[in-house]
């Protein structure tokens, strides 16, 4: 412990040399951390996370101080953030939402219209049916939906949203209509499967790490039809084939990373971009991603904004095809 | 013509307010993805159910407890205007919206400061001394508890704190 | 025989005197955040998660469970004292809470709802120890269909509530479920009623609301009837001693209360509100003196605040057992516990006993901590409406302020809680009850929402309520509900004119 203290001052030193520069970026006060919900989520498991890890392997001088601001599915966060141009003591949590809630009509305010900062970790989309279920592989599902399109199918969020687009999307690739899925939207992940346990609704679609606990080797209430990934996860995980084995050419990342406010000034993306991938090296990172079952999917500012970019044009083709947007 | 009695004057106020509900609520678009029960469908039926429930107002018959009395006391009467109940009531009502307009430039422990000893004075207690360490124990007690123990934000304004 | 052997492994680990200070700060730190204003069972259990990072899980859940239930413990103080709920989960308890305290009886209020709560938690717990495992299925039994049924069979709790005209009672619960779907449609992403304000897309908070018409209305109310300028005679705060008789009294609606607590608690979703608003309502028909319900009855105060308490801890059952929250409050504890290492679940019981049975026997000693700590404090608390008019009318305005204020931060809530303080006056003057419309408010979006996803599922075919049994059943009841008293007057009015 005794020369952690005297590596680091080298270190600080050694990256302030190699900037060289006076433009280097520091932050001169504590940093703005926002998550756009409430206490509980994602974004502010996200938030909290980070900031708990920064602290702890003391990799900034500063603070970041996590803040929630709810409302409208991020929505309110991002018309502050948007109007805070050029602050380059801000950041906020992000996932697909940045993308699909403004395409869908409930922000006026979208990707590009933030400074993309760094994409951190991804999770992948699980298809869960009862563990006593007929339901086998994901082929069984696709074959009763296309026999029944009445086929009830819950998720956690609005038609529209992350899980319907995912849904809709893997059923397009079976060749079905993606249109004619019968989706149905519960307030959260976990009323979803508490519903499917209860034989309420056949199949749920939601995020893999959400549903490690309920789908253990023996003791499991639910079954797992595949995940959205391209490889097999690990841990609980390991047993799930992946949609491609299965045929189906399809994945789908629900990845994480972090945003700035509009005009963010190069010298502070190029700090904060280096700072996380310093912290996706460290030791307390990496306890805490595997207990939240996430995988690390480190990009930088650039490459970020245009996997962004990206992820715009794919998701607004899968909503087009279901009739959401024009 | 008769006067109108209050169940009537209010069953026509609420059916104003339920025919103004059920235009809003026919101009709820439909969803791209057909439901069986759209988000119209609803509001439309409360819409509905208001006007039908303030039409069986307007026929009830008002009760006297129902009747607000107007008649003022002599008392009230011998109060200056602004010391009157309703003048109480429109003064801390105009009190409250200034304070939801003050707070984010003054800050909350001054606009509340300025809230609570305002009207504490203009209700009538005249122990300023106790009225002043009171509000400030209180304001100044919430205020630390929520920013520095609970993480809350609550506007700084002026004051450094 | 089995649970005795594993409720004494947990005692031995509750009792061990790091977790006994857990218990004891959680439940202290617990009943604090749920005395301030718009500080509820959610914010308490947010602040506790940095502090529970890195300790041993069962610590963690001690704690954090002691927060949770301490804070719904100490919610009923503000309904009582201000008429000012915090938590949709204490509004019942204000209804008769308040006039007891208006009456001088705050001590004697506040007492009762220390003792229910005490009687609510530890006899749920009893419930969460014998029958978690099994309920586990009534959890999931419940699916939309059910769950419009279970809001229709709350909402006939309207009738009762407005005992002043039927007709104005049902026009404050109609209302009240139109504020309620003010927002974005979870069913569709339409947004209805927002005027364009992107403030309302989530909708009206309960909170502006219940303080709005009920604490910022009874001010309004008190400076044109009550002769605000004039020093009123102090309200005193009585004694906190129970008669022998009075015990007797409440010792029916307590235990009542309790097991429908825990039942409705049990439930993912408006548990606590569920059961404190049918406990009301269940012992106002079932008392003898029915008609005093609303001015100050003791037993309308022991009902909701033993129901609410025992709710909370029914909420632990899919909590632990299935591993899926049941509300906001057992979804942020979920997330704990996963930062923790624990995945609670059907295989908890078997990997993680120390957690399950840990928690189970702590709950026992918090609860006693609760009344032990509270008990003496009473008095202290009550002294609040010994402070002169003036003064008190202020304070109670400034705790409406922040504690909307601190919802959102946005200074629009405070213009709403404004525009409802106006309305609840004027229903107050026109004779208008307000608690069927804050009960149309908290239960009006559910209903909505699980009528809308259960035709989604049955494609529209509306026999799918009267089909499932427990649905079935709901709606008899309910149905029952409005008409028995209805019929029964009539019956009496036919023999008066008689007579």
């Amino acid at each position: 412990m005794s020369t952690k203290t005297p590596l680091k001052l080298i270190a600080v030193a050694a990256v302030t040399l190699s900037a060289g520069s006076a433009m280097a970026f520091e932050p001169s006060k504590s940093v703005e951390f926002i998550a756009p919900a409430n206490p509980g989520g994602g974004w502010d498991t996200l938030v909290r996370t980070v900031s708990r890890v920064l602290q702890e392997e003391e990799l900034a001088e500063q603070n970041f101080a996590p803040i929630n601001t709810p409302g409208g599915g991020g929505a309110v966060a991002w018309a502050e953030v948007a109007k805070d141009e050029g602050n380059d003591h801000m950041l906020f949590a992000t996932s697909p939402p940045i993308i699909l809630v403004p395409l869908t009509g409930s922000s006026r305010y979208d990707h590009s219209d933030f400074t993309p900062v760094a994409r951190l970790s991804t999770d992948y989309i699980t298809l869960l049916v009862d563990a006593d279920s007929d339901y086998e592989d994901i082929d069984d599902l696709m074959e009763a939906i296309r026999e029944n399109p009445g086929l009830s199918i819950g998720g956690g969020s609005a038609p529209g949203s992350m899980d319907h687009i995912a849904v809709a999307g893997l059923a397009g690739e079976a060749g079905i209509e993606p249109g004619s899925i019968n989706y149905v939207a519960f307030s959260g992940g976990g009323e979803a499967m508490t519903n499917l346990m209860g034989g309420h609704i056949e199949a749920v679609v939601s995020g893999a790490s959400e549903a490690v606990g309920l789908i253990q080797e023996e003791e499991g209430e639910l079954r797992a039809l595949g995940v959205s990934s391209t490889e097999r996860l690990g841990g609980e995980l390991a047993n799930v084939p992946t949609f491609e084995e299965q045929g189906l050419d399809y994945t789908f990342d629900i990845w994480r990373g972090v945003m700035g406010p509009p005009g963010m000034s190069d010298e502070a993306v190029a700090y904060y971009e280096s700072l996380f991938e310093e912290m996706l090296e460290t030791d307390g990172w990496a306890d805490a991603r595997d207990r939240l079952g996430w995988i690390d999917a480190y990009q930088g500012s650039e490459e970020f904004g245009e996997f962004l970019d990206a992820q715009a044009d794919e998701f607004s083709d899968i909503l087009r095809e279901l009739g959401m947007v024009e | 013509m008769t006067r109108l009695n209050v169940n009537q004057v209010l069953g026509l106020v609420l059916a104003t307010f339920a025919v103004l509900y059920l235009v809003l609520a026919f101009q709820i678009p439909q969803f791209a993805l057909p439901r069986p029960i759209d988000s119209d469908h609803f509001p439309k039926v409360l819409g509905t159910s208001l006007l039908v429930l303030s039409l069986m107002l307007f026929l009830e018959k008002p009760q006297a407890r129902d009747i607000p009395d107007p008649v003022q006391s002599r008392e009230e009467a011998a109060l200056p205007a602004w010391q009157r109940p309703w003048a109480r009531v429109i003064i801390t009502f105009l009190a409250i919206a200034a304070y939801a307009a003050l707070l984010v430039p003054l800050g909350f422990v001054l606009a509340s400061m300025l809230l609570a000893v305002g009207l504490t004075v203009y209700y009538g207690y005249r122990r300023h001394g106790i009225t002043l360490i009171a509000t400030l124990g209180v304001v100044l007690g919430l205020y630390l508890i929520m920013t520095r123990v609970m993480d809350v934000y609550l506007p700084t304004g002026l004051l450094p704190l | 025989m089995e649970s005795l052997n594993n409720l004494i492994y947990g005692f031995g680990i509750a009792l061990s005197p790091m977790n006994i200070l857990y218990v004891f700060t959680g439940v202290f730190a617990g009943t604090i955040i749920g005395m301030l204003p718009g500080l509820g069972p959610i914010s308490a259990l947010a602040l506790m998660i940095p502090i529970t990072f890195a300790m041993d899980p069962s610590s963690g859940l001690i704690l954090m469970a002691g927060v949770y239930y301490g804070a719904i413990f100490g919610g009923s103080t503000s309904s009582i004292l201000l008429n000012a709920p915090g938590v949709a989960g204490t509004v019942a308890t204000s209804f008769d809470g308040y006039p007891m305290a208006k009456k001088g009886q705050a001590g004697k209020a506040l007492a009762i709802a220390a003792y229910s709560s005490f009687v609510g938690g530890t006899l749920s717990v009893v419930g969460l120890m014998l029958v978690a495992p099994l309920l586990s299925k009534v959890a999931v039994s419940f699916g939309p269909a059910e769950y419009f049924s279970l809001m229709v069979l709350g909402l006939t709790a309207v009738v009762s509530l407005s005992d002043k005209s039927l007709i104005k009672g049902l026009i404050a619960a109609v209302v009240g479920i139109m504020v309620s779907i003010i927002g974005i449609d979870r069913q569709t992403g339409t947004e209805r009623f927002t005027f364009g304000s992107a403030h309302l897309l989530d909708g009206v908070d309960f909170l502006v609301m219940a303080l709005g018409i009920f604490a910022l209305a009874e001010v309004f109310y008190m400076l044109l009837r009550g002769g605000g300028g004039k020093e009123q005679p102090r309200n005193a705060i009585g004694s906190l001693k129970l008669t022998r008789g009075e015990v007797k009294e409440i010792a029916g609606p307590m235990t009542r209360g309790s097991i429908l607590g825990f039942f409705t608690g049990v439930l993912p979703g408006a548990g606590a509100t569920i059961g404190s608003f049918l406990g009301y309502s269940m012992e106002k028909r079932l008392a003898k003196d029915g008609d005093t319900f609303g001015q100050g009855n003791i037993k309308g105060v022991a009902a909701p605040e033993s129901a609410n308490n025992a709710a909370c801890t029914g909420s632990f059952v899919p909590l632990l057992t299935l591993g899926v929250p049941g509300s906001g409050t057992t979804a942020v504890l979920l997330g704990a516990l996963l930062v923790m290492g624990v995945t609670p679940g059907p295989a908890m019981l078997q990997d993680r006993p120390d957690v399950f049975w840990g928690v189970i026997a702590s709950m026992y000693i918090g609860n006693i901590f609760l009344l032990v700590l509270n008990l003496p404090l009473i008095p202290l608390i009550a002294k609040i409406l010994d402070m002169p008019r003036a003064l008190l009318l202020s304070m109670i305005l400034i705790f409406c302020m922040i504690g909307v204020y601190g919802l959102n931060f946005s200074v629009i809530d405070l213009y709403l809680l404004l525009a409802f303080g106006l309305l609840g006056l004027a229903m107050r003057l026109f004779g208008f009850p307000a608690a069927p419309m804050i009960l149309g408010m908290i239960l009006g979006g559910v209903m909505e929402e699980s009528m809308r996803r259960a035709l989604q599922i049955a494609g529209g075919d509306w026999s799918v309520f009267v089909d499932k049994p427990i649905s079935l059943w709901l709606l008899v009841i309910a149905a029952l509900s409005v008409f028995l008293p209805l019929i029964k007057k009539a019956i009496k009015g036919l023999r008066l004119r008689h007579a």
